[in-house]
């Protein structure tokens, strides 16, 4: 009796397995050839297990920059930090105002110009919303790696 | 009928049954009135209760870590905004009277009046915890037990210094961590 | 004054450097810094390669590599700003796995359909190109061979491709990835005024008082214009935003009015609005009585799916885009239904908010800009829908003025420039002209110097229809450029990939990196890309820019320009053109295609000493060839509307909004003193239309094809991300951008969520009728749905939502609706 259960079993696991992969190929001939893209070599009809949610990287010190007019990277996390009409999260930290006294970066000259070149006495309302150049930084490696190389005088 | 009348008779003649009788239903009376009365200040002290009203905040809530975080460790509305200790407590309860009549005129009861009352009940709420030096974040986060070395260096320098010396309290710079925030053009830090 | 290219990049270094300093620098402290030993930085200008905004951004380069990127001071669209995308421009073209050599799949030393890739030469990759091509054009003619193209092609690579396949092999079956993007709109504006692409301008971003998003999420995907419209709102209290989605998303953060309305329902808005008009006495009679006809287009006309599918058979009027004129009151009969009551239980939205957004409309003191892309776009009534809201505008006369008028804004950096002036769609020709129309073709061979007869009438196959040919088998020789559609065509798995796959054809993909679509081809050709070709860009308000070469390609990857242009050489004229056609011009005989699309005496016309000497298409082919290109190209449209400006103009300037006449741009199309082309005292002339007359086209509410039911019991919205361009093979090689948005998530409500068990993080499987993808959840991220939808973002190649996606179109524009269809959601 335990030996036909043990055949049933397995019997179905095959059958399972067999009915799953059945389901995954489902369009002839496709086959990547050997090349990996972005998706690394998984077969296109196949449904990719998905990737780990990443953690963004909590309170580093700042990223160094590959040229001059890199937008700094957020060495933070941001959960919650509202930028709205109502407020400026980021402004109560980076601000001229702020910066020394919360030990964060001040936010760069650049920002203090109109569209028309103008210097303003405060941040133009046009970089009001930082997160449209200044992004935080998952914790993970990159999915390819990039040979962008840095002028010497950076390096 | 016949049953009263022979139990008044019994209570008004006076044996030691009627009493003790006398003297159980006080007690029974006291557990029951107790009760239903910190019930009621329970009861009250729910989300859902605080939802029938205030629904477009809560919902802002669930978006925060105050909600939602590592641990599961989480605040309702009362934990911040209802004082625990007992005598503050039935002071908010009583003013929180007036609030049924803001509730009745309709004052919140749309997503766009609220938005207009937004800035009024936030001041009020940071004034009011500021004056109590934020007596209510301090029930979970108390600054005896902070250890500053499993802290980001930004939280760690703000806390060993502005916080530690009483110059600041947790309001002044915790603004906005349950829910979203009002015009903030004139507040101080903003 | 000649200012030559050199002098060009010493003006610029300087610029960028005295505007960081704040100082205005005297003329000659130029050259000290721009030569500086020290910086060893040469700068030259180029359009962004990402979004249709167009910016321009200064690009620095030494030791032949690119080395930094800046936004350009001097630019009047973005005036030294990038978005996070464009700052990182610096580093696209530097992925790892950069192509560098053409890859065949062989088997024993022969292409084999389930061969493993190989590299092989050039020469040995035109050879198995030109067999196929071959022995398809004899076995099943022209319509067997097709091309998928790009609204991010460089004018000059579109319009040789058009010559190639409308000319060349006869085959209309060309269509650019903008038909998924922008032929809604192209629909719209030919029904409505006549002529593509917008009448207004970026300016005026700073003359509205109220902006109304349609179904655009524009901080994320038009950043740098949504700084103009952030400037313009905090700046001027009194100016209003509204933002209408499904969803709600990061443009919510500047709305103050933010409204969030049931899919397809914008179709019965936008008809309350006109009603409201109306019914308030605030149509602009002037204005309407002068320049507008009244037209109801013929409805239930499908939704672009196979001819069998059960939901397409039972229109009444398939594909039918009609158009019967009636009068004022039958117009007003027609909006009267859709009532605030009635629009408010279609939409969702409260009654109070859609009153508050026609009063806006309504007010003839406000001056108000609609703004829409893909919400409007991709959409099964998308060109109804461009219609209604231009209906709007012109009930008030709210149009072609600065600050006041309807804009649609485009995806791709040359969805304009490319994809729709020069014309690479299956039914069109430069100019806004088309296939169909004899007269069109006449002036087209016209221009190309080949005899009558050679441009095919019949319309040829649109981006959906060619997927499902191929499936089908009966397009066999087919070359996909400057695109990834595996990823981007929708029903993917239906559709896309059997058709690839398909060993009845063969595929060609050209790109410069190994994208999902070239795992799909049998033959990758490496590409070169951006700054390593000397092209032009057209953005959304009609600016031509043009930039120079500035590196090498890397080894081995050639532009697209180079191999259009030496494909035609493998083909003998007789073979691709029949008898009569060369009776008519037999001089052609034994000439190759080449020589008599490109060596034509237009596009030869330039001698190499014109070009730069860093231009490696000009050096291959012995003459200036992007300057030939232009110039024959830009003859379509000068005189016609289409008026460009002559091509080494474009290097001077940033960029130039067509007509240009005597050297003078134009603004604010349609209107006097602002178009040359309106009449004196005419006030507005849409001259698009004969008569100068726009239509209001009535179209009603109507349902989309597929809706949620009991088992597939949620919507599905997909899109972008402010951090990736499309389907991500450029910026998510970037490192930054990449750990910026590193997956694509299933962006969810909490309820949702909770309801099937799930929370953040967790793995899901999202499946359709058509398929199934997994990715992770997230309840709390920069795109909140209301319960019921999901945003799924499409830039993810490990996830490729598309082969959940319906591929139902607009039935008239033929562009896919990627905001809508039905999915159901179980944990993983």
């Amino acid at each position: 009796m335990r030996k036909l259960l043990a055949v049933l079993l397995t019997a179905g696991t095959l059958f399972s397995v067999s009915a799953q992969s059945n389901e995954t190929a489902v369009i002839e001939n496709v086959n990547n050839g050997g090349v990996a893209s972005l998706r690394g070599i998984t077969e296109l009809d196949i449904t990719r297990k998905a990737d780990e949610l990443k953690r963004v990287i909590k309170d580093r010190s700042p990223i160094d920059r590959d040229y001059v007019y890199q937008p700094p990277l957020i060495p933070h996390q941001t959960r919650h930090y509202e930028v709205s009409l109502n407020a400026n999260k980021c402004l109560s930290c980076h601000s001229w105002k702020y910066a020394g006294e919360m030990g964060a970066t001040k936010i760069s000259v650049t920002h203090y110009q109109s569209r028309e070149g103008e210097v303003l006495s405060d941040v133009s309302p046009r970089r009001y919303f930082c997160l449209q150049c200044h992004v935080t930084q998952a914790d993970a490696s990159p999915l390819i790696d990039n040979d962008f190389k840095r002028v010497d005088s950076l390096r | 009928m016949k049953f009263i009348l022979n139990f008044w008779r019994k209570l008004t003649a006076p044996s030691k049954a009627a009493v003790g009788t006398v003297l159980a239903m006080g007690f029974l009376g006291g557990i029951i009135f107790w009760g239903a009365f910190n019930m009621g200040m329970e009861a009250t002290n729910t989300e859902e209760f605080c939802s029938a009203c205030h629904a477009p905040i809560v919902k802002e809530l669930k978006e925060t870590i105050h909600y939602s975080n590592r641990s599961g460790v989480r605040a309702i509305c009362s934990d911040c905004h209802v004082p625990h200790n007992w005598t503050d407590k039935i002071v908010r309860k009583v003013q929180a009277s007036n609030e049924i009549v803001a509730f009745l005129m309709g004052k919140i009861s749309t997503q766009e009046k609220f938005e207009a009352r937004r800035k009024h009940l936030a001041v009020r709420e940071w004034q009011r915890m500021k004056e109590n030096d934020s007596q209510e974040c301090r029930n979970c986060h108390n600054f005896e037990y902070m250890d500053f070395s499993e802290q980001g260096p930004r939280s760690r320098k703000q806390h060993s210094t502005a916080l530690a010396s009483g110059e600041k309290t947790c309001v002044d710079c915790h603004k906005g961590i349950a829910h979203q925030l009002p015009d903030m053009s004139d507040v101080p830090g903003w | 004054m000649k200012l030559t290219r050199r002098a060009f990049v010493k003006a610029n270094a300087a610029i960028s450097a005295a505007a960081i300093a704040g100082v205005t620098l005297p003329a000659s402290a130029t050259n000290l810094i721009a030569v500086s030993d020290e910086t060893k930085i040469k700068w030259d200008k180029a359009p962004c390669r990402f979004c249709g905004t167009g910016c321009s951004v200064l690009v620095g380069t030494q030791g032949g590599k690119v080395v930094a990127t800046q936004g350009d001071p001097e630019a009047p669209v973005n005036k030294g700003l990038n978005c996070v995308k464009g700052y990182f421009l610096s580093k696209i073209m530097y992925g790892k796995d950069r192509l560098t050599t053409p890859l065949l799949r062989m088997k024993d030393g022969k292409f084999a359909k389930d061969g493993e890739f190989a590299p092989i030469s050039w020469d040995q990759a035109f050879d198995i190109m030109a067999e196929k091509w071959k022995t398809s054009l004899k076995a099943n003619g022209p319509t067997s061979v097709g091309m998928f193209g790009s609204g991010q092609w460089t004018v000059m690579e579109g319009y040789a491709a058009v010559k190639l396949m409308k000319a060349g092999f006869r085959s209309n079956n060309i269509d650019p990835n903008a038909r998924h993007c922008m032929a809604s709109a192209v629909g719209g504006f030919m029904r409505t005024f006549g002529i593509d692409e917008p009448m207004g301008c970026y300016d005026d971003f700073e003359e509205s008082d109220a902006f109304v998003l349609w179904g655009s999420n524009m901080a994320e995907m038009h950043p740098i214009l949504w700084t103009r419209i952030t400037d313009r709102r905090l700046s001027n209290p009194h100016v209003r935003v509204n933002v209408l989605s499904t969803y709600k998303h990061r443009s919510f953060e500047l709305a103050d009015t933010g409204v969030i309305f049931n899919p397809q329902s914008d179709l019965a808005m936008a008809n309350f609005i006109a009603n409201y008009i109306i019914q308030n006495d605030a149509v602009n009679w002037d204005f309407v009585n002068k320049h507008t006809h009244f037209k109801r287009t013929a409805t239930d006309i499908g939704y672009g799916l196979r001819d069998e599918h059960p939901m397409q058979a039972k229109a009444k009027n398939p594909n039918s885009g009609k158009m019967t004129a009636m009068t004022f009151e039958e117009y007003k009969a027609s909006v009267a239904e859709y009532t605030v009551e009635k629009a408010s239980e279609i939409s969702g939205v409260s009654v109070e908010k859609l009153i508050i957004l026609a009063k806006q409309y309504a007010d003839p003191n406000i001056k108000v800009m609609s703004l829409w892309t893909m919400g409007m776009n991709q959409h099964t009534r998308g060109v109804w829908m461009n219609s209604l809201v231009y209906n709007i505008h012109l009930l008030v006369g709210k149009i072609s003025q600065p600050g006041n008028g309807p804009f649609s804004l485009t995806g791709q950096p040359s969805a304009c420039g490319t994809a729709r002036e020069v014309g690479t769609f299956s039914h069109r020709l430069p100019a806004d002209m088309v296939v169909a129309n004899p007269k069109h073709r006449a002036i087209a061979e016209k221009i190309w110097k080949l005899p009558e007869g050679t441009i095919p009438p019949k319309p040829g196959l649109h981006a959906v229809a060619q997927n499902r040919a191929l499936k089908d088998g009966t397009l066999n020789a087919y070359w996909t450029m400057c695109n990834n559609n595996m990823q981007a065509a929708p029903n993917m798995m239906e559709e896309g990939l059997p058709g690839y796959r398909n060993p009845a054809n063969f595929i060609v993909c050209s790109d410069p990196y190994p994208t999902v679509t070239a795992q799909a081809s049998d033959l990758i050709l490496p590409t070169a890309m951006w700054v390593e070709k000397e092209g032009a860009y057209g953005n959304a308000e009609r600016r031509t820019q043009a930039w120079y070469q500035q590196v090498k390609p890397i080894e081995g990857a050639k532009s697209d320009l180079w191999q259009l242009m030496e494909f035609a050489k493998r083909f003998k004229i007789e073979e691709v053109w029949g008898e009569d056609l060369l009776a008519k011009m037999p001089e052609h005989r034994g000439k190759t295609m080449y020589d008599v699309l490109y060596k034509n005496g237009n596009v030869d016309a330039f001698p190499i000493s014109e070009a730069q000497e860093l231009n490696d298409d000009a050096h291959d082919q012995g003459y200036y060839v992007q300057k030939g290109l232009f110039e024959e190209y830009a003859t379509f449209g000068r005189g016609h509307g289409h008026d460009l400006a002559p091509y080494d103009m474009y290097h001077k300037v940033r960029g130039l909004r067509w007509p240009v006449v005597n050297g003078v741009e134009t603004k604010w199309r349609f209107a006097e003193g602002s178009d040359p082309y309106v009449g004196k005292g005419k006030g507005f002339e849409f001259y698009g239309k004969p008569d100068g007359k726009a239509n209001i086209i009535f179209a009603p509410y109507e349902a989309p094809p597929e809706v949620p039911n009991e088992e597939y019991d949620m919507w599905l919205c997909t899109g972008r991300v402010l951090e990736h361009w499309h389907s991500g093979s450029m910026t998510a090689r970037v490192p930054e951008l990449y750990r910026a948005m590193p997956d694509a998530l299933c962006y969810i409500h909490p309820d949702d969520a909770k309801k099937r068990n799930v929370r953040r993080g967790d793995e899901v499987i999202i499946e359709s009728l058509r398929g199934e993808v997994r990715c992770r959840v997230e309840t709390r991220g920069r795109n909140r749905p209301p319960v019921g939808l999901v945003f799924v973002p499409w830039f993810d190649a490990r996830v490729l939502i598309n082969k959940v996606c319906l591929d139902a179109t607009d039935p008239l524009s033929k562009q896919t609706d990627y905001k809508k269809c039905a999915i159901k959601i179980t944990k993983a």
